[in-house]
Formats: C-alpha cells, sequence, structure tokens
C-alpha cells in the first residue's frame, strides 16, 4: 500500500523505455519528482519550461524515440505551449506531463490553475486528465503509443496532485490495453500501389518529394534504394532534408520560399510528382495554382488528411511509408532516363556557373568551414530566420537525423534547448546550434542549464545586430522602410554573457573565423562562437509574397 | 458542388471533452454547426453525435479526415436523405388569447402535434417530423404569436443495418 499514483507513473515511464526527462518542477509536480528521485531516470532541470518542451522535441528528432517533459500547473503549462505546437507542426512523438491543482479545486480557479488540456487540444494529437491513481499505467501507455504511432506527435497528461499523492494498491490499478491499433490498410491497397508505379514508370521527367515523414517512418534506406533503381531525382521540402545523404547527383535540394532554385524550377517542369511523407506546406507550394503545373500528382502519407489537403492529389495511398516503399521498390522499372537527367544536369550546371546555387553571403563558407572542422557525425540544430536557411543550404547532412530544424511552426528560441536534448539523445556525437542573436535572446537562460550540466554544445550565435530574416523583408517588400528589427546586440558583449555562465566563448568575424572556429571544434566543454555578420548579408534566391516558386529573385527588383 | 446541407454522424467514445474536440474541428476548418444532438447509443460507452452542416462537397472529406483523426472518434459517416430516416423535435412555447385559441388549436390538430403542457394559458406544443414537417409549423405558428421554441436538431439513422 506504500505505491503512489505518481510511482505508478515513474514505473509506466521506466517500462515505456525513459531515462531522460526535461521539467521544471512546482507544487504541482512534487509528487512526481518526489517519485523520480528513488528511480534512475535522469531529470534535467532547465531554466524556463519552454525549453523544457524543445529539449524533448529535440531528443526526439534526434533518437526517433519519444521525447518526454515535465512541467506543474498554470504557468508552468502554459510556458509549454509553443514547444508542444512546435513538435505538433512537424510531428515529434512527445508525451508531455503536466501538474494539476488537486481535484476538489479543478475548476475553481485555484493557485497556479489553468485548463492545460483546452489550451493546448488544437495543438496535441490526444490529452488526458488523470481522475484515478488507478488509470495511470494505461493511460500513460497509451499515452506513448498515440505519441508514436500513425503520424506522430504530442500528447498531454495532466496530472493532479492529489491523484498522485494518492496511495493505492497496485492490485487495484487497471490495465486497459491501448486504443491504438495498428493501421488498417486502405482499401485497395496493392490497386493503388500498383497506379502510382505505374504512373512513375511512364512518366518522362519524374521527381519525388520528400518530405518529413520518411525519416519519422524510418523508412531512408528504402527510399534510398527506390532512387538508385529508378534513377528518380528528388527534392526535399525543409522537414525531408537530410533523409537521402548519398551523393548520387539525384538530390536537387530543397523546395520552396527559401529553397534551391534548381529544385523549384524541376518541380516547374516535371510531369509526374510522387509526394511521400509531404503536406504541401505553403511554404514549400507558394502560389498552389502555380505549383508543378504541368505534373500528375501521387501522394503517399500515413495520415489521410494530409492527402489532398493543399493540392489534389491524381493518385494517393494512405500507408505507412517504409511498406509502400518496400512495395514501390519491386514495382519500379529499373531505368536510366538518360534525357531528363541530363536536362537537370545541365540546368544545374547553368546555375553553378553564375553562382546562383550559393547566395548565402560570407554566412555559406562558414558554416561549411564550421562542418569540416568537426567531426563527420556531426549533428546541427537551426534556430528561425536567415541563420536556418543558411545552414539548411550549406550545411550538407549526412545522415537522415543529422539536421534539425522547427520547419512547420518557425520556432525562434528553438535551437539552443532543442540542441541540449540532442545531445542527451546523441552523448558521443558533436551537436552544433546555429542560432541568430534574436532566438539565442528567447532562451538565453538555457545558458545556466548548459553550464550547469556541462553539457558539450557547440553554440554559433549569427549577430547582425538586427532581425536578419525580417530586416530582408523590409528591404526587398516594403521599401526598405527598417522599423523594429535593431536588436541592438551590438552594444551586448555575448562573450561576456557567456564567460559570466561559465561557458568558453569567442568572438569572430564570420569572413575571417578560422581560429574561432578551430578554438570551439577542439573545445571539450560546451562552447559559444558569436559570429559577427553585417545586417546586409541576406539570403538569396527568395520567392516575393504572392509569387510561384519559379519567381525566385537573386536580388533588390524594380 | 455547392452549398447544401449534409448531416454527419459520428460515433465516438462517450467520455468528457471529446465533443470539445469535435467541435474543434469544425470550427477550424470554419464550418458552422447549424445543429447538433449527442447522446449515448445502445451501447452506453458509444455516443452518437448527429451534426448538420452547411458546406460545399468539400466538406464531408476534409471534416471526415480531420475527425478520424482524433484518438475517441469511431466512425465518421454522411448520411444522405435518401437512405437515412431522419426526424427532428420542436417544443413551442405561445401564450394563448381570444385571437388565436381557435387557430392554435386547429394547427396543432391539423399537423398532429401535441399539447404537453398548459399553465395559465401557456401552452407548450410537441411537434415531431422531418425538419421540412417541423419548420412548417413553426411557420404556420409564428403569426400566431409564439414566444420561444427549442428545436432537438435533426436525429438520424441509416435505413438500413449493417
Amino acid at each position: 500500500m506504500d505505491t503512489t499514483g505518481a510511482d505508478i507513473l515513474v514505473n509506466t515511464l521506466k517500462d515505456e523505455g525513459v531515462d531522460t526527462i526535461f521539467g521544471y518542477p512546482g507544487a504541482s509536480s512534487l509528487p512526481i519528482h518526489d517519485s523520480m528521485l528513488k528511480s534512475s531516470i535522469r531529470h534535467y532541470l532547465v531554466r524556463h519550461e519552454q525549453a523544457a518542451a524543445h529539449a524533448a522535441d529535440g531528443y526526439a528528432r534526434a533518437t526517433g524515440k519519444v521525447g518526454v517533459c515535465l512541467a506543474t500547473s498554470g504557468p508552468g503549462a502554459t510556458n509549454l505551449v509553443t514547444g508542444i505546437a512546435t513538435a505538433y507542426m512537424d510531428s515529434t512523438p512527445l508525451v508531455v506531463m503536466t501538474g494539476q491543482v488537486t481535484t476538489n479545486l479543478l475548476g475553481s480557479d485555484a493557485f497556479q490553475e489553468t485548463d492545460i488540456i483546452g489550451i493546448t487540444m488544437p495543438i496535441t494529437k490526444h490529452s488526458y486528465l488523470v481522475n484515478d491513481p488507478c488509470d495511470i499505467g494505461s493511460i500513460l501507455k497509451e499515452a506513448f503509443d498515440i505519441a508514436r504511432s500513425g503520424r506522430p506527435g504530442p500528447v498531454l497528461v495532466d496530472l493532479p496532485r492529489d491523484i498522485m499523492a494518492t496511495k493505492c494498491d497496485l492490485a487495484d490499478a487497471r490495465n486497459v490495453p491501448s486504443r491504438v491499433k495498428p493501421h488498417a490498410q486502405e482499401e485497395q491497397h496493392d490497386e493503388r500501389l500498383k497506379k502510382i508505379a505505374v504512373s512513375l514508370n511512364r512518366a518522362e521527367r519524374p521527381v519525388l518529394l520528400i518530405g518529413g515523414g520518411v525519416k519519422l517512418a524510418q523508412a531512408c534506406d528504402d527510399l534510398a534504394g527506390l532512387i538508385e533503381k529508378g534513377s528518380l531525382p528528388f527534392v526535399s521540402t525543409m522537414m525531408g532534408i537530410g533523409s537521402v545523404t548519398a551523393a548520387n547527383g539525384f538530390n536537387l535540394g530543397f523546395i520552396g520560399t527559401h529553397g534551391n532554385e534548381l529544385a523549384n524550377r524541376i518541380v516547374h517542369d516535371s510531369d509526374f510528382i510522387l509526394a511521400i511523407g509531404a503536406r504541401f506546406s505553403d511554404r514549400s507550394t507558394s502560389v498552389v495554382s502555380e505549383f508543378a503545373p504541368l505534373a500528375t500528382i501521387a501522394q503517399i502519407d500515413i495520415d489521410a488528411s494530409s492527402i489532398g489537403k493543399v493540392i489534389k492529389a491524381d493518385l494517393s495511398l494512405v500507408c505507412d511509408i517504409r511498406e509502400a516503399l518496400e512495395g514501390l521498390g519491386s514495382l519500379i522499372e529499373e531505368k536510366d532516363r538518360q534525357e531528363w537527367l541530363g536536362r537537370i544536369k545541365r540546368e544545374r550546371e547553368a546555375r553553378n556557373q553564375s553562382g546562383e546555387m550559393d547566395e548565402c553571403g560570407a554566412a555559406g563558407p562558414f558554416i561549411r568551414d564550421v562542418q569540416a572542422a568537426l567531426p563527420e557525425k556531426s549533428i546541427a540544430i537551426t534556430d528561425v530566420g536567415l541563420n536556418q536557411i543558411w545552414t539548411l543550404r550549406s550545411w550538407k547532412a549526412r545522415a537522415p537525423r543529422s539536421v534539425i530544424t522547427p520547419g512547420g511552426l518557425g520556432t525562434m528560441g528553438f535551437g539552443l534547448p532543442a540542441a541540449m536534448g540532442v545531445q542527451m539523445g546523441e552523448p558521443d556525437h558533436t551537436v552544433v546550434v546555429f542560432s541568430g542573436d534574436g532566438g539565442f535572446f528567447m532562451n538565453i537562460q538555457e545558458l545556466a542549464t548548459i553550464s550547469c550540466y556541462q553539457i558539450p554544445i557547440k553554440i554559433v550565435v549569427f549577430n547582425n545586430g538586427h532581425l536578419g530574416m525580417i530586416r530582408q523583408i523590409q528591404d526587398l517588400f516594403y521599401g526598405a522602410r527598417f522599423c523594429d528589427i535593431e536588436l541592438g546586440t551590438s552594444t551586448v558583449d555575448l562573450v561576456t554573457i557567456a564567460k559570466g555562465f561559465g561557458i568558453e566563448a569567442d568572438r569572430v568575424v564570420v569572413d575571417n573565423a578560422a581560429a574561432g572556429i578551430e578554438k570551439m571544434a577542439t573545445s571539450t566543454g560546451p562552447f559559444l562562437l558569436e559570429v559577427v555578420v553585417p545586417p546586409e548579408n541576406y539570403v538569396y534566391p527568395i520567392i516575393p509574397p504572392g509569387k510561384s516558386n519559379i519567381d525566385m529573385i537573386s536580388g533588390r527588383v524594380g | 458542388m455547392g452549398i447544401q446541407e449534409r448531416i454527419i454522424e459520428i460515433l465516438v467514445n462517450n467520455k468528457p471533452g471529446v465533443l470539445a474536440r469535435v467541435a474543434g474541428v469544425f470550427g477550424r476548418l470554419g464550418y458552422n454547426i447549424e445543429s447538433l444532438c449527442v447522446a449515448e447509443t445502445i451501447s452506453p460507452e458509444i455516443s452518437r453525435i448527429t451534426s448538420i452542416t452547411n458546406a460545399d462537397s468539400d466538406f464531408i472529406e476534409k471534416v471526415k479526415k480531420q475527425l478520424t483523426r482524433l484518438v475517441d472518434v469511431i466512425e465518421v459517416t454522411e448520411l444522405v436523405s435518401g437512405q437515412s430516416a431522419q426526424r427532428e423535435m420542436v417544443l413551442i412555447g405561445i401564450t394563448l388569447n381570444q385571437k388565436n385559441r381557435q387557430e392554435v388549436a386547429q394547427t396543432v390538430s391539423m399537423f398532429d402535434c401535441k399539447i404537453i403542457s398548459m399553465r395559465d394559458n401557456y401552452c407548450t406544443i410537441q411537434v415531431a417530423g422531418s425538419r421540412e414537417e417541423v419548420e412548417t409549423v413553426i411557420n404556420f405558428m409564428r403569426p400566431l404569436g409564439v414566444d420561444k421554441i427549442a428545436r432537438t436538431g435533426v436525429l438520424a439513422l441509416q435505413r438500413t443495418g449493417k
């Protein structure tokens, strides 16, 4: 009878293989922390709950396991919201646990009470309010199942303090089987798959469009096989970057607003697009009616609601992507596609010659130098803004989960805490986060966490004293009427700040950074490298608002 | 296809918060719920939600896919008029006076309605039938000084078992 609800919770977490939790305690969540003390689960105390959610997200993205975070009721819970939304948009499996006021106070506007289930309803796959300690085991197991099944996503479990503190007899604990069922095959699965294969075989100018779903389904090897066999050129969405890493000439880059010109052009010219685990977000498609106007669209996704949501799919299959790719692998014909690949090659060479492939200014070579100085298997995390696009365009993904970016929600402040989670999940890999000064300031308090646990991440902060991407937009599309974008970071000494937190640091200028990169690469602990960048160092090409993917511009127009 | 009335039947687990999730899907997609009936089915752990929305033909596809993602949603079906039996009930409150007494009585008997309560000349009338039928009665009663009405919204069942 000495078992409490919290004990059952912690035991279930262990059964689920959880060894790492990011969190921040408060009165309502104390029974859980108290119970964790007796367990082997490591709790990392962050300095703001938003960072706990991002760290759990980073952990999950890097490892493929379910990330777990824990906060107290009220403000602790609401501080998680941005992190939950980020995970939801990019389909990261998370179990988010929140303390809650005691059940007799629910709905009474009690101290630190908030309806976190109501607040997070549109940004969670599912949520639970636990009101009987006997249910905790079943609920938590189901929460993990839901988080990782189908299209993954965050699940919230709200845990009132009295339920956690109540002693209960383990014999009374219910063991209700999880309601998550294996994905049922869509009707006419075989015919649908065959139709896609036949069209792909017949297509003269096919392109695969790779979304984040391929990595989530652990289907990268199957995809690589398909590409080789069919000589299929492919483009990625931002979330799909890194799915296929072989340097085989089929990779055209990523599409959309900040994507590669070649990728956007070839998609426009193609006659058949097979989208795999991609949801045609507005960032990828720009003007939908002008997206791939000549192409038959086929779409494979585990989530039926993604099919035809934005662009009508002429052919579709709701299916686990790995299963679908295994099937396609045997159905598609070996081809050499000389004509189509030749055309792509000419387009690529023309762009290489005019230097249009890399217009990240001095940031491009800098990022490549950082990658060259770090071990082969390093993992790069981006924040949001210019730093994100520079990194995605310049860092060469060498493994599927080696580039991590908050693509859907575009959350500034994601990078630093997510990198902590990535490092916890992959302790043997070097982890480097590229952030701008804006995003860095949004979760700068995590320097304390990093210092406290000596998390050996490399922190690159591009300091241009501005919201750089917003500056670029004002410059190009608002008549250079700059306003509300100066961060004044030039007067803030980031190196001293880092050192104040006990973190080694150095400052370099972006085009003269070799010494700083060397110092960072050889440091064994956490290291912050402030990189001074001129605010005019933008990213090109870019698609003006309201224009289609082939209307990319390479500089100021008009 | 144009905008028309569409009936959706949603079978859900009979648990707190499920209706909020279902309603949230309609709201996020920008659809208004014209009527809504929720009650347990023959299995008390399952509820049947019957809702009407005026919407274009995309609606069913979009709403169905989004609803199916919800963990507590078991099944979503569009109920087409020919293939489903539909009924709605309305309670009409009306104060009787010298002028309307006779006409109210006539309407009640003409449409086979039922007076279920009468207190100090305040009369509550029950009307049940198809949506068209109950609306006809409402339109008949309106000029007679209807004080208030309560409608259940449409209940519907597939005409065949499975």
